[in-house]
């Protein structure tokens, strides 16, 4: 007999995740021996590996800190992974206490870890969900109960995008999510290129992470710019993450080295 | 350029380090240093404030007397805390502190090497231990939520199962159990029946006129009454498996029954229950259902025979007029299968020309000539021997095999009609039986036509015998098509006329040549005291002659009969008096 479509999906953490392979490279132990094995090869490839990792969530703390700066009170970070250190709600809720939360993620693992974790925490929760699957988040009730779609919402996809292929459609899920926000909402969008870098890197990057769940799914500069469409990107634009909106000149040093292009746009009306 | 040491040393943990001192050459060098060695959630200023903080803290520490080593181990679980936290970060923080502490702040005491390695060692102690016990929490709170997430996965997995175990097993409509949990839970208590549960019951329970409520409602309604009928089963019979079969087919397990009488009880308890008028969508429906019952010993029986036994008891209590139930009869049933075998191997019979026709004779009343011959068709079955037509032409009705075997027979009589001959030149017309089927069924007259043409037999010498009943339905397309025959010379006779439809009427829109009259009345031609049916012969042989019709009496059995029959004036008689149905040859040799 044919599995239903609401059958649930069986765990396997004896495959690397790429949520965990993460923690790693931000120096976290949220992880197994196997997430391990497969971000060391990552990191023997690209020795930057780390270091990329770090500049994104440098990048994902600097523009929750110019939104909570804005006013904005209300997050949905699809893709949040395991959230450890420098999560949306440590960074946004210690801004500003009534900041609002929703974790969305995949991985079966990572949303009880972020459970674990948000537990007691009134203004934040997970959800398990497919980015993939935009309506149905939309339509989840913990997230319609913790976020208003009447008041600005920022959308944070934070080092997803390269894990959805083009035949996934990114720019038809990124606007069904766009057509429920409310305008003044935001875009926070990041994702690793390859743009600057040999072939061979980007070879042996995209072979270790045929190894998970998730492979890669490198976008130019271009072509993540095209992923805005319908929001109004703020300066700079999309750019190497190091030179998005850098606290001081020099930390924005060698930025290509960063591996990851972001930007951040928000919703006109 | 050298910062002052100790100033707000003395200052309560805890307070933020925006509070503090500005950081001086020293903590910048420092937060340059453990920059990137792992992701630190700060900015570059608030790291290097805290480390101003614990810069200030080093330095007290360095001086102090007595000189107190918890202070470096407190810094090293400060920086661990703060996501300063990997083997680079502890390598460059012990690596700058030996280098340019004592120096960027001028600091000056006696036995400040041995202080400085003293202190460096329990930074390091503070930072490893620290980093080790955050490592194993993490370790333990990721192991933790892989646990709980494989937990939920196999309770998700286990409440799917069970849903689509449900989904697999019961009506969606109803939320009944559906016929593959009754074929699981009969298979069981049939093949491993418990203590006390020798026998058992079946009731096979069907809706009456069912389809009059879809066609006359719509399935909307339809489907709700289906609702309502199984909600009340339910409610019922509880104690008792109810499933629904499909459509409006109902059927109800009786365990560990004593008798018959256990199953009866339940069937009467279902009927009273469907019997309730039941108000659907505004509609008030009056509904009844028919009951199937077979109630058997376990042993010796089979899921299969029992549903097919039920199903087949439920048409019986159909057959008898619905809203009632049938008690299964073995003997039956056996009947009942034979019959059905028999039908279901015409066929193949009439492919080996197992079929084969006698004739009875058709006599002139006036004369004593044999006018004419009534086919009559014989089945030489290979293992019942011959069967005469009331044992298969019923069956060949019912079915619509009657199409192809009534053909045969017409066939067959036209083509040894064709070859008789008699003495005088006037051979008998062969009569032959058509069916409602064959009349109603288009192209008549072209088969009746192509057979004239391909046996040379003259259109005269043929008779169709059509029921009364045939013409119940007058539909135009018959009637033309018995006229076209007429016209072309066939001759049409009315069968067993007086005892079927007593419409007359057709008799003035159909070509008719000749009545037979049913052999009941010529019966009462026995008794000379009842005069009744004489008289009712008689006036239907005038009305016959009225309409320029001949009449022919069946059944004549005695001499007497036939003499009455002369004398009210009928034309032709048929019976055993005349002679009993006998192959063709045996009629001709007697004429001849």
């Amino acid at each position: 007999m044919q599995r239903p479509e609401w059958a649930p999906d069986e765990i396997d953490i004896e495959r690397p995740s790429v949520a965990r392979m993460y923690d790693y490279y931000l120096g976290g132990s949220h992880n197994f021996a196997v997430d391990r094995a497969a971000a060391q090869a990552m990191v023997a490839a690209v020795p930057e590996a780390p270091l990329m990792a770090q500049a994104n969530r440098a990048f994902l703390r600097r523009a929750v800190q110019f939104l909570t700066d804005t006013g904005v009170r209300q997050f949905l970070d699809i893709g949040s992974g395991i959230p450890t250190v420098g999560n949306v709600h440590e960074i946004a809720q210690r801004n500003a206490p009534d900041a609002r939360v929703v974790y969305v993620d995949v991985d079966p693992v990572a949303v009880a870890h972020s459970r674990e974790i948000l537990d007691g925490n009134d203004r934040a929760t997970v959800v398990q969900e497919d980015l993939r699957h935009p309506e149905r988040i939309l339509a989840h009730p913990d997230v319609r109960r913790l976020l208003d779609f009447d008041q600005p919402i920022a959308v944070m996809i934070v080092a997803v995008l390269h894990f959805v292929p083009d035949d996934d459609r990114p720019a038809e899920l990124l606007r069904t999510l766009r057509e429920a926000l409310a305008p003044g909402s935001w875009l926070v969008l990041s994702q690793a290129s390859a743009d600057g870098r040999s072939g061979g890197e980007r070879a042996e990057a995209e072979r270790v992470y045929r190894r998970t769940d998730n492979p890669l799914w490198i976008r130019s500069r271009a072509e993540l710019t095209a992923l805005f469409d319908g929001f109004e990107l703020v300066e700079p634009g999309v750019v190497w993450v190091p030179q998005w909106r850098p606290e001081s000149a020099d930390s924005a040093e060698d930025a290509e080295r960063a591996a990851f292009i972001g930007g951040v746009g928000r919703l006109g009306g | 350029m050298a910062d002052p040491p100790g100033a707000t040393a003395a200052a309560p943990p805890g307070v933020t380090p925006e509070h503090r001192s500005c950081p001086g050459t020293f903590a910048r060098a420092w937060a340059k240093a453990v920059s990137g060695t792992s992701y630190l959630p700060m900015t570059q200023a608030q790291l290097e404030a805290l480390l101003q903080r614990l810069t200030e803290r080093l330095a007290a520490a360095l001086v102090s007397e007595p000189f107190d080593l918890r202070a470096g181990h407190r810094v090293g679980a400060e920086l661990v805390a703060a996501h300063v936290a990997s083997a680079e970060g502890l390598g460059r923080t012990v690596e700058v502190i030996q280098l340019r502490l004592v120096r960027d702040l001028g600091l000056v005491t006696d036995d400040v090497e041995d202080r400085m390695a003293r202190l460096l060692a329990a930074v390091a102690t503070g930072y490893a231990r620290a980093l080790r016990d955050r490592t194993l929490d993490e370790q333990e709170s990721i192991r933790r939520a892989a646990l709980t997430a494989r937990a939920q996965a196999e309770r998700a997995l286990r409440a799917s199962e069970a849903r689509f175990r449900h989904q697999a097993t019961h009506d969606p409509l109803t939320d009944l159990p559906n016929r593959t949990l009754f074929t699981e839970r009969l298979g069981a208590a049939i093949n491993s029946p418990g203590r006390g549960a020798e026998r058992l019951g079946v009731c096979f329970l069907d809706l009456d006129r069912f389809k009059v409520v879809n066609d006359s409602h719509g399935h909307q309604v339809g489907d709700a009454l289906l609702v309502t009928v199984a909600d009340r089963l339910r409610r019922a019979l509880q104690g008792h498996l109810v499933a629904r079969l499909g459509g409006d087919e109902f059927v109800v397990l009786v365990e560990r029954t004593g008798g018959t009488d256990d199953v009866l009880a339940v069937a009467e308890a279902a009927l009273a229950a469907v019997r309730e008028p039941a108000v659907v969508d505004g509609h008030e429906l009056a509904v009844s259902a028919s009951i199937g019952i077979v109630e058997r010993q376990v042993a010796g029986t089979s899921p299969g025979d029992l549903m097919r036994a039920a199903d087949s008891t439920l048409h019986w209590a159909k057959a008898a007029g619905g809203a009632r139930w049938a008690v299964y009869d073995a003997d039956r049933d056996r009947r009942e299968l034979a019959r059905y075998a028999l039908s279901a191997a015409i066929p193949a019979a009439l492919d080996r020309g197992e079929f084969y026709l006698d004739y009875q004779p058709l006599t002139s009343l006036r004369d004593g000539r044999v006018v004419g011959a009534e086919a009559l068709v014989r089945w030489r079955h290979p293992e019942l021997g011959i069967l005469r037509p009331d044992s298969f032409i019923g069956l060949a009705e019912e079915t619509g095999l009657i199409v192809p075997l009534g053909g045969w027979v017409l066939a067959e009589a036209c083509r040894e009609a064709e070859s008789w001959a008699t003495a005088d030149g006037a051979p008998p017309f062969v009569s032959v039986n058509l069916a409602v089927r064959q009349v109603h069924r288009p192209g008549l007259v072209q088969q009746v036509r192509g057979l004239l043409r391909h046996t040379g037999l003259p259109p005269e010498r043929l008779q169709l015998e059509i029921t009364e009943s045939t013409m119940m339905n007058t539909a135009e397309e018959p009637v033309r098509a018995l006229r076209v025959l007429a016209d072309l010379g066939v001759r049409i006779a009315i069968d067993d006329f007086g005892t079927g439809y007593c419409n007359l009427a057709y008799l003035r829109d159909l070509p008719v040549t000749e009545l037979k009259v049913a052999g009941q009345f010529v019966a009462g031609l026995r008794a000379p005291e009842t005069r009744a049916d004489e008289r009712i012969l008689a006036s239907l042989v005038s009305l016959a002659h009225a309409l320029d019709l001949t009449v022919t009496a069946e059944g004549v059995e005695t001499a007497g009969q036939a003499e009455r029959l002369r004398a009210i004036g009928c034309d032709a008689g048929q019976g055993w008096h005349f002679g009993r149905p006998e192959p063709a040859e045996r009629i001709l040799d007697r004429l001849r």
